[in-house]
């Protein structure tokens, strides 16, 4: 094998990589020197105070009340999300009329901000003056509006019905692009050997496609961990503080109260949290599937 | 070989940047926080005025939403990338006065400049003795009423006191349909403010005497029943804590919601998008002693400490609060005028709508000049929502509440 | 008339997915919908305006900046995503080919530097940024998206690419051609939609990424479409529905049209089809 720059991998790898470290790095070093110090609302370092911040953080019953909506939160979503992307790509990925249409229809929510599609929401959640209660009402499903947003058993559910759909393209995109490298050899064979749709399904396509349902694991565990927009818009964490997730009660106490030490401590108190469950996944789930 | 590139890359573009902004030495930044579409177009405005009046200045306008205010003029100040000049909510001041991160402006009041405000809306950026800020936008707070509703309802005159409040919703209630009698926010800022007018009516006040919370007071468990029992009756609108007080003029606006109590920028905007509702303002509900209160709000321009063009800014700051500038504000947003010349412009005086307003403000209370106010704001919030939403007792849930709030008076000392 | 199963699993097919479909257009319709309503019913939740206002998309065009914030997101989801694949590329063809030590620290940090939220990083970013000189400036805000899409980039198509065998460059090898030949005549055109799928990720994260660029810009002509429509609806005492909902839906077209042109790439064999 010839030596040349295109077979060193370092080479290969260090803009990426020293990229990427930079511009994380710089913030965590800053976030973690805030952490450790008192600090004003601005930010402005006061003076040394090791670990106040987070023992403020960790001693309030809100921290724990957010900690194990955000587990809910998660868990909700990606599993959802997964559920009903594998039944979604295994059709979008037969031939069938019309579905290139189908295809862009259900990428759609992608192609939107998350910020606006809560706003969208919102506006359509709204009780008295929402289109969903009046489309609800005029196909004769409910009869008097349904206040979605006014109290956290009806506004949580709701927010995660959203954020399922707009996870499922991304993960639909990644099992589409799992399922088309299942070679058809495989399935040609199983049919000549007459193994039914469901059979197929679970010895085959499963196991193959389990590589990159990890990855979609994964992913939308990192991004709906730290998915902001959608609960601030519909609710602000309310009523009450009772949709609130870690990242909501991050930026309340960061930005409205204006405790950044706090604010601080409870980031490095989240990185840690999902990085710990992920680094556990990775290392039961994805063992045997890296090269 | 990357590396290199990178390094080079990085800099040229410090180089340049170094460069770029040495030329702007006597250029004024602006923070604007925007109140509607006519802000940014305003402030602009003005700007380009200012600048033909001032060759050589040149005043640079940054927009930003009221929602993201906070967010951003943190960053800017953590980073030291503030601007000169930016509007702030006066509840923040004491934050910026006390981090010494506002300038006081005494050394530029010249007493005729002095002479030009209506004292009442100076006062609270004055911090010892010393001003902070001016008064860019001020606003107080009254009752609207429905008067097609009411008149459909048998309802002769818009109600004095909280139980004449009750009893014009139930006659509202009683006309069936999809309207309802008394509209109640129950979300996002300000939903403490509105629990206040009753409690303020009933005789409370928000700091006792002892400077502890007065939320564990009889005064605020009966202003507390008295929304609880408008709500549990079905006399506001329902899913009161979904609603924000825009969603609850949203309604107003439609015609579906006999009272409620909001600012002057309402009657701007039903004369734009509702110019055929027939509409009423009268003075807040008084309680059984005849007690009653507003609320008063002002928001604040401030000069940042660490501005190198303070002078400059100053001359910007002068000309924006020239009567007809001011006039022009006020008109576009629909708040009060704080320039006493301006308050007697027939656009102003001759106002009914504003003379309601302007009736109120001997009653005018200001939330208190309190560090960690914004955080007690959301205490109380929280405790009414619960309260509204039936999931805790009036009392405990109130008392909880104070005692939090006296926890972080405590902590903030 | 004999159904041709094709059309037989068409229509089974659609059915299956109506009721996802309808969620999925649900909000379009509803920002349609209110967007071609005149401003005095657009508080009504009705669902047929009583008169179409295809000119609110028009006085929303001036009133939202839009011509000039739509460049300025294109100029940077475009720059940034090209950035961030041409620097992914070759990083993520070292961690899927080679062995060498390091590796799996660099996998780890990749992974492991995507859980910081940027609400949690921004402070300390806009520090950096002001220290090198970098605020209201469109291309630090390209550099910027660039880099923080790196660490996503190199981990999905260093996934793909470990599906993809060694065998076919080895033998393009033993052929005597040279790693680059090898690379870009065999390598490349099977990792297309590996690509594809990055690029547009990285295009989409792009185009709607808010919490930076509110931070690092500050002159409304430098603003992004997302800052300008959040603007709209942000703290104002008026908010004008249909120019939201109007700015919202435009907003979206770019990205359906990439869609539509992209989305065939991702059905083409990722290379174990193609060993015949």
């Amino acid at each position: 094998m010839n030596r040349s720059i295109f077979t060193n991998p370092y080479v290969l790898t260090a803009p990426a990589f020293l990229l990427a470290a930079f511009i994380i790095l710089w913030p965590l070093f800053q976030i973690g020197e805030i952490s450790l110090n008192d600090v004003n609302r601005f930010g402005q370092l006061r003076g040394f105070s090791g670990l106040d911040n987070f023992t403020a953080v960790l001693s309030d019953p809100q921290f724990l009340a957010a900690c194990w909506r955000t587990v809910i939160w998660t868990v909700g979503i990606v599993a959802g999300t997964i559920l009903i992307s594998i039944p979604v790509a295994l059709i979008l990925n037969q031939d069938f009329y019309g579905r290139g249409i189908a295809r862009v229809i259900i990428m759609l929510p992608w192609a939107v901000s998350l910020t606006m599609t809560a706003i969208v929401w919102r506006w359509a959640l709204s009780g008295e003056s929402g289109m969903l209660n009046s489309a609800l009402r005029g196909l004769g499903l409910i009869d008097e509006n349904i206040q979605w947003l006014a109290q956290s058993g009806t506004a949580f559910p709701v927010q995660i019905a959203i954020g399922i759909l707009v996870s499922i393209p991304f993960t639909t995109t990644i099992f589409l692009g799992g399922l088309s490298s299942i070679p058809d050899d495989l399935y040609e064979a199983a049919q000549l050997e007459g193994a039914n749709g469901w059979q197929t399904f679970a010895e085959i396509t499963l196991p193959l496609l389990r590589p990159f349902i990890n990855i979609a694991v994964v992913m939308n565990t990192i991004s709906v961990f730290n998915s902001f927009p959608i609960i601030w818009a519909t609710t602000q964490g309310g009523p009450a503080n009772s949709t609130d997730i870690l990242v909501t009660y991050l930026y309340k106490l960061g930005f409205n109260f204006g405790k950044l030490g706090e604010a601080s401590a409870l980031s490095l108190l989240m990185f840690a949290l999902l990085l710990f469950f992920t680094v556990i996944y990775v290392r039961l789930a994805m063992r045997g599937d890296r090269a | 070989m990357s590396l290199h590139w990178l390094k080079v890359a990085a800099l040229s573009s410090v180089a340049a940047f170094a460069l770029a902004s040495a030329a702007s030495a006597q250029t004024v930044r602006v923070t604007v926080a925007e109140y509607s579409s006519k802000t940014g177009a305003y402030f602009e405005k003005a700007a380009t005025e200012f600048e033909a009046a001032n060759p050589g200045s040149d005043i640079q306008i940054e927009v930003v939403p009221w929602d993201v205010l906070q967010q951003k003029l943190t960053t800017d100040i953590s980073g030291g990338a503030n601007a000169d000049l930016a509007i702030i909510g006066t509840r923040w001041l004491i934050d910026y006065v006390s981090q010494e991160v506002a300038a006081p402006l005494d050394d530029y009041i010249t007493p005729e400049f002095k002479a030009r405000f209506i004292d009442t809306f100076l006062s609270p950026s004055v911090m010892d003795g010393k001003t902070y800020g001016l008064p860019i936008a001020a606003s107080a707070r009254a009752m609207y009423y429905n008067k097609a509703l009411f008149e459909q309802a048998g309802i002769t005159a818009p109600p004095a006191n909280w139980d004449e409040v009750k009893a014009a919703a139930e006659k509202i209630k009683a006309l069936g349909g999809d309207s309802y009698g008394f509209g109640l926010q129950g979300k996002e800022i300000e939903t403490d403010v509105y629990f206040y007018y009753a409690f303020w009516s009933q005789g409370g006040e928000l700091i006792d005497a002892d400077g502890t919370s007065g939320l564990d007071s009889e005064a605020a468990y009966k202003a507390a029943a008295i929304y609880k029992d408008l709500i549990d009756n079905g006399l506001t609108e329902p899913g009161v804590t979904s609603l924000n007080r825009e969603d609850v003029q949203n309604l107003f606006k439609q015609g579906r919601i006999g009272m409620m109590i909001t600012a002057p920028f309402l009657s701007n905007q039903i004369k734009e998008e509702a110019p055929d509702l027939q509409y009423g303002v009268t003075a807040i509900p008084a309680g059984p002693t005849g007690d009653r209160g507003t609320y008063g709000v002002t928001d604040s321009i401030i000069l940042f400490e660490n501005s190198e063009n303070k002078e400059a800014a100053w001359k910007f700051l002068d000309y924006i609060f020239t009567t007809d500038k001011r006039a022009e504000f006020d008109e576009n947003e629909g708040f009060l005028p704080v320039n006493a010349e301006e308050s007697a412009l027939p656009l102003f005086a001759d106002n009914a709508d504003l003379k309601e307003f302007t009736g109120l403000l001997p009653d005018a209370r200001f939330a208190p000049v309190i560090p960690g106010w914004e955080e007690i704001a959301a205490v109380t919030s929280n405790a009414l929502q619960k309260i509204y939403l039936g999931e805790g007792e009036i009392q405990p849930t109130l008392d909880a509440a104070a005692a939090e709030i006296d926890g972080i008076i405590a902590a903030n000392k | 008339m004999k159904i041709s199963s094709k059309l037989k699993r068409s229509i089974v097919s659609w059915l299956i997915l109506s009721p996802l479909m309808i969620a999925v257009l649900f909000p379009f319709a509803v920002m349609l919908i209110t967007a071609l309503k005149p401003a005095t019913e657009v508080l009504r939740p009705t669902w047929w305006p009583s008169s179409f206002q295809w000119q609110n998309f028009i006085t929303m065009w001036s009133a939202t900046n839009f011509g000039s914030a739509l460049w300025n997101s294109l100029y940077v989801a475009v720059l940034s995503t090209a950035l961030s694949i041409v620097v992914s590329i070759p990083a993520a063809y070292a961690l899927s080919r080679f062995r060498f030590v390091g590796k799996g620290f660099v996998q780890q940090f990749l992974l492991v530097s995507q859980m910081l939220s940027p609400i949690v990083l921004v402070i300390g970013l806009f520090r950096l940024l002001v220290a090198l000189k970098l605020l209201d400036n469109l291309n630090a805000v390209v550099f910027v998206y660039a880099t923080f899409n790196i660490a996503f980039s190199v981990w999905m198509l260093q996934s793909y690419f470990s599906t993809i065998p060694k065998d076919l460059e080895e033998a393009a090898w033993t052929e005597g051609a040279t790693p680059w030949q090898a690379l870009r005549r065999v390598f490349l055109p099977l990792a297309l939609p590996a690509v594809t799928v990055t690029a547009i990720f990285s295009f989409i994260n792009a185009w709607n990424e808010f919490v930076i660029a509110l931070t690092m810009l500050r002159n409304q002509d430098s603003y992004t479409l997302p800052i300008q429509v959040f603007s709209l609806v942000a703290g104002r005492y008026t908010v004008e529905w249909h120019h939201v909902m109007a700015a919202a839906f435009t907003a979206t077209i770019p990205i359906a049209i990439v869609f539509a042109w992209l989305q065939r790439y991702l059905v083409r064999g990722l290379a174990l089809g193609a060993v015949k």
